[in-house]
């Protein structure tokens, strides 16, 4: 890769992500989607909250919550964020396999999170709280649905760019990506800070 | 390929590495804090329950302040597009979650 020579070029910060014109311009774009992302989900948020006392006599979000299970979630999502940023310290250190241990670690907290949602999800539909039992239920399933969405693309992303890292090593090429890919996994938890403040703790608080 | 492996010398960064390393570690034992606070009230009744939604509000905005300045990096130089495009969606963001309760 020729553009590597930029590489060393770049002023005092030395951030192999915005080391070329190409790795700037991805990670201004992300940005914009970011924006765009907050104005999504502050949608659902705001569906969720003008909804949630429609139950239609199915259960409330005060008899379905278990605040030790959200505990564990956001524990878990919260820890994944740090080691996220970790692995792009590694990132801009060039230390390889340190940052390939990060991301590790940041997909494997990501799906202990998965599968706990998961599991939650199925507990509720067991309770009678499905997606079309109630106007709470469909505004509650296509808000924490859709973050689990995020935290799925966010799993399937970073771990098909540990690939390709592996085979390619970092350079101005990989390191765009990976950082962006790192944004991305913050802004999934700071949608999460939401979703537990204003949809568990909000909805055990009646 | 190989030579960039071997371009990988780490002491380009190594000078400047601790300190923000701490600094993301600060910023985590802070989000902990916030979000140990936010389940203390809820969970343990020790605000008037009129006072628990800004309440809330007020933890996670700081947190999401942290996550933007530090996790994601806006407090470094040559951000302030960043800044405005993320400022921007918050503004429309706000603005359509309140017009959606409101209606």
């Amino acid at each position: 890769m020729a553009s590597d020579a930029h590489t060393n070029t770049n002023h005092a910060s030395n951030h192999l992500e915005t080391a070329t014109l190409e790795g700037k311009n991805k990670v201004l774009g992300f940005w914009l989607f970011l924006a765009a992302e907050v104005v999504l989900f502050a949608c659902l948020f705001g569906t969720y909250l003008a909804l949630k006392s429609q139950t239609m006599s199915g259960p409330t979000s005060m008899e379905l919550f278990d605040l030790n299970l959200v505990i564990v979630a956001t524990a878990l999502l919260l820890t994944s964020s740090l080691t996220s940023v970790f692995a792009m310290s590694a990132m801009n250190q060039r230390k390889l396999k340190l940052m390939q241990f990060w991301l590790g670690v940041t997909v494997f907290l990501g799906l202990a999170f998965l599968i706990l949602e998961i599991y939650e999800f199925v507990h509720y539909i067991h309770l009678g709280h499905t997606f079309m039992s109630s106007a709470f239920g469909s505004a509650f399933y296509a808000l924490v649905g859709t973050h689990g969405a995020h935290v799925t693309f966010g799993i399937i992303w970073i771990s098909s760019l540990m690939i390709q890292a592996q085979k390619r090593g970092i350079n101005t090429d990989t390191a765009p990506k990976l950082f962006v890919s790192s944004l991305y996994w913050h802004f999934i938890d700071v949608v999460w800070v939401f979703i537990f403040s204003l949809v568990y703790l909000l909805g055990k608080v009646g | 390929m190989t030579e960039e492996q071997q371009n990988s010398s780490p002491q380009q960064e190594e000078s400047h590495k601790p300190d923000s390393t701490m600094k993301h570690i600060v910023s985590f034992a802070a989000m902990i804090v916030l979000t140990v606070a936010a389940f203390y009230i809820v969970m343990e009744d020790v605000v008037e329950p009129n006072m628990i939604l800004p309440l809330l509000l007020f933890f996670a905005s700081i947190q999401v302040v942290l996550q933007l300045f530090t996790f994601m990096h806006l407090n470094q130089k040559g951000t302030a597009y960043y800044t405005i495009f993320i400022f921007t969606g918050v503004i429309i963001a706000v603005v359509s979650a309140v017009g959606i309760i409101l209606m």
